[in-house]
C-alpha cells in the first residue's frame, strides 16, 4: 500500500506543495507586473501605471491560483498529466475570461473604484484584455513549469554527484583496507615453514600454532569484507600475529596486549592497529640482533580512543622506517577518509631506544 | 666421507628442522654449529671452517648475502672456502637472481626432495674438490656473487656530484679536495677520508658516498673501501695470497674484496 499511496499527487508533502505555490504566485505576480508597465507603454498614459499595476496582478494571480492549484494537485504524476493535457489547455483557456473578470472585480475593490460596471461583459475592448490576459498566464505557467523542471534536473544532478561521491570514497575505503590487509608472502611462508617444522619436533605447540595462524588469517582476510570491528576482535587478531612471531623469533620477541574491559565492544576501522604492530615487529625487531619487546595499550582519554604501539627495536633512523613506510602511511589515509580532522596517527621515537605509534580516534561504542 | 656444515638462520625452529632433514639426507654430515645471525653466521664460519654453508637470506645483523660477501673478503686460503648454499622463504628477485647465478638455494618451508637434489650437487661437488679435480670453487663463487651484487650505485640525477669533502678533524672542520682523496674507508657509523696529509671522519653510509661520486675516478674495492684511481700506484698480492693496492703518498696498502679484484687484473 506504500508505493500506491506515496505515488499519489494528493499525498506529496503540503508544505512542499504549498512552498511551491508561493514561489509560482511570486513569479506570475512579476510578470503581471512587467505586463502592466508594456500596457501602460503601448497606451502612452503613464498615470495610469498604478491602476494598470493593481489589476494585472490582481488578474495574474486570481489565474495563476486556480490554474497552479489544479496543476499541483493532478498535475505532478506524469501519467496522469498526459492524458489531462487537453482537460487543462480547455481550463487554461477558460480561465482567460474568468481571471479577468474576477481580476478586474478584485482590483476596481483594491482601489477602492467600488464595483466596476461590467454589465454587458465582455465588451470589444475586454477582449483583448482577455486574449492579453491567456498570453499572460500561458507564459507564466510555461516559465513556472520549465522553472521547476531546471530545478529538478540540478537537483538531480547534485544527487548524482553527492552518490558519485560516496561511491568513490567507499572504493577508496576498500582499497585502503585491501592494501592494509595483504599479507606478506614472506611472512606466510615463514610461518608454515615453522609449522611444518614443528610438525616433527612438538605437535602440540604446532596445533597451537596453526590455531592462531588460522585466527590471523581470519582477521585479515574478513577485514577485506567487515568495515569495523570490536576492539577486542582486533586485539585477538593482534595477539595472533605476535604469538605467531613468537614461536618464529623465540627469546628474540616479548610481547604485551593491554585492553582495558570497558574498551572491549568500541568499534574500530578493521586492521587498523596490525599494519602498526606489524610494522613494529618487521622494521622494528625482526633485523635487530637481540630482538626485544612490543607493548600494545588501548585507552580512553576525554572521549577519545588512544592507541599506542611501543617497541624497543632499531628506532626510526635505521632500516626502512624513514617515514614510517606503506603501512603508516595507508593508515594515514584511512583515517583522513574516515574521520578527517578528528583522528590522527603520529609516530615517534620511543624512549631509550626503538619507536611509538600513536593513534588516536573518535570513541565509538557499539 | 664426513662433512661439516653450518647453519645460519634466525628463527630456531627452522633451524633445528634443517638440521633434522639433513640429518637424515646426509647421515655423514656433521652440523658443527647453528648461527642467529649474520655476525655470529660469519665469526664461526671463519672459525669452524665448516666444507658447507647454508646461509638464510634475511637474518639480523648481516643477510645471507653480506654474510657471503664478507667471508669472501675474509677468508683466508689455506682451506678451501665453504660450499654456500641460500635459504630463503618467499622472495622472488632473490630466487631469480640465484637462479640466473646458478647458486645453490633452497626455498622455505623446505621440500626434502628438492632438498635432496641440493644434498646430491653437494656431495659431487666436495667428492671431485677432494679427488683435487677441481679447484675449491671460489672462483667460481666469486663470479656468481659478481653477477648477483647490485651494479655500482649510479650517481643520482637530482644529487650534486661532490667536489669537497668536509670532514671533522677534531675541533676543526677540514675541507678536503676530492682529488686529495686516497681512499674512504668505512667503519660502523663513520667513514675515514684518508689523504697524504693524515686521516679524517665522515658521518656518511658508504652507499650515499658512492652516489655522489665521479665513478671514472672512485671505485668500491670491497664491502667497506672506496679507493681513488688517481692514487693507485700498483696492485700485487701479499704473502697470504690476497690482492692489495699500494697508494701514493701512504705508506698503509689496501686490501681488494675478490668480488672487485677484476678491476685490477693486468689489460
Amino acid at each position: 500500500m506504500t508505493t500506491l499511496t506515496s505515488s499519489l499527487p494528493l499525498c506529496a508533502p503540503p508544505p512542499a506543495r504549498l512552498r511551491r505555490m508561493a514561489d509560482d504566485l511570486g513569479m506570475s505576480v512579476i510578470l503581471s507586473a512587467w505586463s502592466a508597465v508594456l500596457i501602460t507603454l503601448v497606451d502612452g498614459r503613464p498615470a495610469e501605471l498604478y491602476q494598470q499595476l493593481v489589476y494585472a496582478i490582481c488578474i495574474g494571480v486570481v489565474g495563476m491560483l486556480v490554474l497552479d492549484s489544479v496543476r499541483l494537485t493532478f498535475w505532478d504524476d506524469p501519467v496522469r498529466r498526459r492524458r489531462l493535457m487537453l482537460p487543462f489547455l480547455a481550463l487554461l483557456i477558460l480561465m482567460a475570461p474568468v481571471a479577468h473578470y474576477l481580476g478586474c472585480m478584485l482590483g476596481g475593490l483594491l482601489l477602492g473604484a467600488g464595483w466596476p460596471d461590467l454589465s454587458g461583459y465582455p465588451k470589444r475592448m475586454h477582449v483583448q484584455m482577455i486574449l492579453l490576459t491567456l498570453l499572460g498566464i500561458s507564459a507564466t505557467f510555461l516559465i513556472i513549469v520549465n522553472r521547476e523542471r531546471m530545478q529538478r534536473i540540478q537537483a538531480e544532478r547534485g544527487e548524482a554527484r553527492a552518490r558519485a561521491e560516496a561511491v568513490e570514497r567507499q572504493a577508496l575505503q576498500a582499497q585502503l583496507r585491501l592494501l592494509q590487509a595483504q599479507i606478506e608472502p614472506h611472512m606466510l611462508f615463514n610461518t608454515l615453514a615453522n609449522l611444518q617444522g614443528l610438525i616433527a619436533i612438538d605437535p602440540q605447540r604446532a596445533g597451537t600454532m596453526l590455531d592462531q595462524l588460522i585466527q590471523y588469517l581470519r582477521a585479515t582476510l574478513g577485514a577485506t569484507r567487515a568495515e569495523t570491528v570490536a576492539l577486542a576482535d582486533e586485539f585477538a587478531a593482534i595477539d595472533a600475529y605476535l604469538g605467531l612471531m613468537t614461536v618464529r623469533m623465540g627469546a628474540r620477541l616479548a610481547y604485551r596486549c593491554h585492553l582495558p574491559d570497558a574498551l572491549r565492544r568500541a568499534r574500530v576501522p578493521a586492521m587498523l592497529l596490525q599494519p602498526l604492530v606489524e610494522n613494529a615487529v618487521l622494521h622494528g625487531l625482526e633485523p635487530k640482533v637481540e630482538g626485544g619487546e612490543v607493548r600494545v595499550e588501548a585507552s580512553a582519554r576525554d572521549g577519545r580512543l588512544e592507541i599506542v604501539v611501543r617497541d624497543t627495536g632499531l628506532g626510526l633512523e635505521s632500516g626502512g622506517q624513514k617515514g614510517g613506510g606503506i603501512g603508516i602511511a595507508t593508515t594515514r589515509e584511512r583515517l583522513r577518509a574516515l574521520y578527517g580532522e578528528h583522528a590522527a596517527l603520529e609516530l615517534v621515537p620511543a624512549a631509550p631506544q626503538g619507536a611509538l605509534a600513536r593513534l588516536t580516534l573518535p570513541l565509538e561504542a557499539a | 666421507m664426513n662433512c661439516r656444515a653450518l647453519i645460519a638462520e634466525d628463527e630456531p625452529i627452522l633451524a633445528a628442522t634443517l638440521a633434522r632433514t639433513l640429518e637424515t639426507l646426509w647421515p655423514g654430515l656433521e652440523i658443527v654449529a647453528s648461527a642467529p645471525n649474520g655476525i655470529i653466521a660469519v665469526e664461526q664460519a671463519l672459525a669452524l671452517r665448516p666444507d658447507v654453508l647454508f646461509l638464510d637470506i634475511k637474518m639480523p645483523g648481516r643477510t645471507g648475502l653480506e654474510a657471503a660477501e664478507e667471508l669472501l673478503e675474509r677468508w683466508t686460503d689455506d682451506q678451501p672456502f665453504p660450499q654456500l648454499v641460500f635459504v630463503t622463504a618467499y622472495d622472488d628477485y632473490a630466487v631469480q637472481a640465484f637462479e640466473r647465478a646458478a647458486l645453490d638455494y633452497v626455498l622455505k618451508p623446505v621440500n626434502a626432495a628438492r632438498l635432496a637434489r641440493t644434498v646430491e650437487r653437494l656431495r659431487e661437488r666436495l667428492q671431485e674438490r677432494l679427488a683435487g679435480r677441481q679447484a675449491d670453487g671460489f672462483e667460481r663463487l666469486v663470479e656468481q656473487m659478481r653477477a648477483i651484487l647490485p651494479p655500482q650505485a649510479a650517481p643520482l640525477a637530482q644529487q650534486q656530484p661532490l667536489s669537497v669533502i668536509r670532514a671533522a678533524v677534531g675541533n676543526v672542520v677540514r675541507m678536503i679536495r676530492l682529488q686529495d682523496v686516497v681512499y674512504f674507508q668505512a667503519s660502523d657509523k663513520y667513514v675515514t677520508v684518508a689523504t697524504a696529509e693524515g686521516d679524517a671522519l665522515i658521518r656518511l653510509s658508504l652507499k650515499e658516498l658512492l652516489a655522489q661520486l665521479d665513478a671514472g675516478r672512485f671505485c668500491q674495492v670491497s664491502r667497506s673501501s672506496i679507493v681513488n684511481l688517481d692514487h693507485v700506484a700498483s696492485a700485487s698480492r701479499d704473502p697470504m695470497g690476497k690482492l692489495a693496492l699500494s697508494l701514493r703518498g701512504r705508506q698503509d696498502r689496501l686490501r681488494v674484496s675478490p668480488l672487485f679484484a677484476h678491476r685490477f687484473r693486468q689489460m
